[in-house]
């Protein structure tokens, strides 16, 4: 597993290796139909960086994973009454594979870690996690606990915190805010 | 053949993270081994570190959909070991948060459940909506919104607010009419009704023998209730009796489900309209200390889950043990029998109709 999952140099690193590789396959070929090709991929870059961000921020899928207490008010965020999907955050999936946010609701025990991980390492990047609540945080109430780790920041790439034991689903709503002016790049990783 | 597939810990469809082994012939369950443990976190140990009152907010966090249940199990338990007496008001007053958590309790339960059988997101949608505004009533009288910790020693943190009862009573009537509406749409629906009519016979002899407790006994038809049995607070100056159903399968464990939540409605307009006036306060925290006499205390109370006994040794200033029954861990145990000879998709309507909570499970 990697430090970070979705880093903006390593993204623009990846596109650089692209177009050297494009531009060294295209070296012996210099008509006129290639030079058209590289012209329109070159604006729809430009317009897609704008584009890929732009309808990133618009459809968060979070992972539909509760572990106790908190996926209680989880469960809430998804209900009618706070109506999340007015803001793009949008349906819980079932499978990590269709999922782009995990939202991690409860305290985590050391035979919960490899799970966790697993199902991190099952998301398809670019992938975000929350944690949510107290216990997901620092370890909240059960600090002295034999059996749980002290927030999942231990182990997973912490993206937002939301505090509260536990938060009310408006929190949660801020926090899927917070996330989304960080992936448009208001604020900075 | 037999293959043996592996069900969560982490699946949609089991409420929490319990993991199920399956032993399955075709689509037929030859065996069924639950896996506990994924949430254990040593609440019996901890809780003999702190001191009275620091502890009912971990007491909450067993049975987080019913927090109030176990908050009021545990303070319970700690009055016995002091020999206090609680508060004519008070009595009432907790009786009626009491049940005003069982309803939304209940409500959570149905929204779950008939997502697992195949109401994709439609009652859990309303069932949520309407839980919510229970909860918001919970959250006037408590100040919390989940976890309310407002039980005290003899009494509770504060009396209800002025004008409970009224709002009380147009949320109640509003939940009493939903109530029939969930009951038309469900058990019109053969969907529904197909999935859970036969599946997951519990009989009579079996369940008593297996110790199950709350609705999941009360629907193999044995009648017993704490609330009526052992009655506690005020259960005897009210008119209550305990909703049974003979038929032993997941329907009958949803039809109690949905009969105590008219009972509870009712319950509460009852205990609103005899409550005496008076003082509810209870002690401050930090005067508490048990009497010689009754070193080891223990009670049983009716959670929404059934019934949760408590077994307390009392020290000076903090509990030397305290040994707790979960009412989910031994209707859990049933599990394994009940769903022998089922299809695999009836494992996830066996175990909603259950109603587990992990939490309440591993400790």
């Amino acid at each position: 597993m990697e430090d970070q999952p979705y880093s903006k140099e390593r993204f623009l690193n990846a596109e650089k290796e692209m177009s050297e590789l494009v531009k060294a396959s295209m070296a012996g070929h210099e008509s006129k139909p290639n030079v058209m090709f590289a012209k329109l991929s070159e604006v729809s870059k430009a317009l897609s960086k704008g584009l890929v961000d732009w309808s990133r921020v618009r459809s968060l899928w979070p992972l539909q994973f509760g572990l106790s207490c908190c996926a209680m008010e989880l469960m809430d965020f998804g209900s009618a009454r706070i109506d999340a999907e007015r803001r793009g955050y949008l349906f819980f999936r079932a499978t990590p594979r269709q999922a782009d946010v995990m939202v991690v609701a409860g305290w985590v025990t050391k035979s919960m870690v490899p799970e966790i991980k697993r199902l991190y390492e099952q998301m398809l990047k670019p992938k975000y996690v929350i944690a949510y609540g107290e216990c997901a945080t620092c370890g909240g109430p059960w600090w002295e606990s034999y059996n749980i780790i002290k927030g999942i920041d231990q182990v997973l790439p912490v993206d937002v915190y939301v505090v509260g034991c536990p938060p009310k689903p408006e929190n949660l709503y801020a926090g899927f805010m917070k996330l989304q002016k960080k992936i448009g790049g208001e604020i900075e990783d | 053949m037999v293959t043996r597939i592996n069900i969560g810990p982490v699946h949609p469809s089991t409420h929490g993270v319990l993991r199920l082994v399956a032993d399955v012939d075709g689509d037929t369950v030859v065996n069924l081994e639950p896996h506990i443990g994924f949430l254990h976190r040593g609440v019996e140990k901890l809780v003999e570190t702190r001191m009275y009152m620091q502890n009912p907010p971990y007491m909450e966090k067993l049975d987080y959909i019913a927090p109030m249940s176990y908050d009021d199990a545990y303070v319970a338990t700690v009055e016995k070991a002091m020999g206090v007496e609680v508060k004519e008001r008070a009595m009432w007053v907790r009786t009626v948060l009491l049940e005003l958590q069982r309803i939304a309790s209940h409500l959570l339960w149905l929204g779950t459940m008939a997502n697992d059988v195949g109401q994709f997101f439609t009652v859990f949608m309303w069932a949520f909506t309407d839980r919510d505004m229970v909860m918001r009533l919970l959250e006037e009288a408590s100040g919390a919104r989940m976890f309310y910790v407002n039980m005290r020693i003899g009494g509770l943190i504060r009396d209800l607010p002025p004008g409970f009862g009224e709002k009380a009573g147009e949320v109640l009537a509003y939940i009493e009419k939903r109530i029939k509406k969930y009951e038309n749409f469900l058990e019109k629906d053969p969907l529904f009704t197909e999935r859970m009519k036969g599946i997951g016979v519990l009989s009579r002899e079996r369940a008593i023998e297996l110790g199950v407790t709350g609705p999941v006994l009360r629907g193999s038809g044995v009648g017993y209730d704490v609330r009526k049995n052992n009655a506690y607070y005020v259960y005897d100056k009210l008119n209550f009796r305990p909703q049974t159903r003979s038929d032993g399968d997941c329907f009958a464990r949803y039809k109690v489900r949905m009969l105590e939540m008219a009972e509870s409605i009712r319950l509460v307009r009852e205990a609103l309209a005899k409550m005496p006036e008076g003082d509810a306060l209870g002690m401050p925290i930090k005067l508490i200390l048990p009497s010689a006499k009754n070193r080891m205390v223990s009670l049983s109370r009716e959670t929404p889950r059934g019934e949760c006994l408590m077994y307390m040794v009392a020290d000076s200033q903090k509990p030397y043990r305290l040994s707790i029954r979960a009412p989910t861990f031994i209707n859990l145990a049933a599990m394994p029998e009940i769903s022998r000879g089922c299809r695999t998709a009836d494992i996830f309507a066996i175990s909603g109709s259950l109603d587990l909570v992990m939490g309440d499970v591993d400790r």
